[in-house]
């Protein structure tokens, strides 16, 4: 059975500036959590960022985020999501896998007023001198959970990538196109 | 708005934390008697003074401890749990210092 992203047929939305959302839903990603998680990425190749809340660039096109000293997610998005559930095993003795495929949607905003669109709904400061590339934040944005992760697309445009929960991902697709709307043509 | 200070994420509005009661030691669950349960599960201080409490940052799921003056309601200092629980571990975070 393949994975079905809950914003379907959403499409994608581009205004003036750059600007353009889209769903990566569908992209490849996977979580690792415990105590040896940093080192066991750094045996397998990958940059991992010296701190929580970053991310950077592994590889031709992946990232590394850091959640805490002990949570990692990888994204792949140039890669096609696996339906199949990681293994409820541990990867390695005490690091286990996290089910961020399943769990969450990818939305991506670039463009940019993308920190001016995102200030309407979110708390915290995105500008570029507060937020710059490489910063992640746990927070909420329009009041719902999320994580916004500043960083480069594969095409070195400067985008948020936004994880939310599945269930809330077409309330949070419908106030980020909200907020764009004074951009759009 | 109120601000909290995450040890994790830094400054954050009131409204992305959960309280999670006191922190207090927790009898053996299959030792304690019904009564020492029932007390350690409905019961707490109720002091005037720095008192020492749970809180989660609910976006990243982190539960740290803050300590809070419950008449002036000022957070004297926020940090990991491994600091009070498991000293010595490498913590989720460093600890922060709660803004003055």
């Amino acid at each position: 059975m393949s994975l079905r992203s809950p914003l379907e047929g959403r499409g994608m939305i581009e205004g003036h500036g750059g600007l353009r959302l889209i769903d990566l839903t569908l992209a490849r990603r996977g979580g690792l959590r415990g105590s040896g998680a940093r080192e066991w990425l750094l045996s397998q190749g990958h940059t991992v960022p010296a701190a929580p809340n970053q991310i950077v660039a592994s590889g031709e096109s992946d990232s590394v985020m850091s959640l805490s000293h002990r949570e990692f997610w990888l994204l792949q998005p140039n890669c096609g999501a696996s339906s199949a559930r990681p293994a409820a095993v541990a990867v390695a003795a005490g690091i286990w896998p996290l089910y961020c495929q399943h769990s969450h949607a990818w939305l991506q905003v670039a463009g940019e007023p993308r920190a001016e669109i995102m200030a309407k709904l979110c708390g915290v400061d995105l500008s570029e001198a507060a937020f710059p590339q490489g910063s992640v934040a746990q927070t909420q944005v329009a009041r719902v959970s999320v994580i916004v992760a500043a960083h480069q697309d594969q095409d070195g445009r400067s985008v948020f990538s936004i994880f939310v929960d599945q269930s809330l991902a077409r309330y949070l697709w419908e106030v980020i196109s909200d907020a764009m709307k004074e951009w759009l043509g | 708005m109120k601000i909290l200070t995450c040890p994790l994420n830094g400054p954050r509005n009131i409204a992305e934390f959960t309280y999670g009661g006191q922190v207090k030691p927790m009898p053996n669950p299959t030792e304690a008697t019904d009564q020492e349960w029932a007390h350690y599960v409905f019961y707490g201080d109720n002091h005037i003074g720095v008192v020492r409490e749970w809180w989660m940052h609910t976006p990243s799921g982190y539960w740290f401890i803050v300590e809070r003056h419950n008449q002036t309601d000022e957070v004297m200092r926020t940090y990991d749990p491994a600091e009070l629980f498991d000293p010595g571990s490498s913590p989720a975070t460093e600890p922060v210092q709660a803004d003055p």
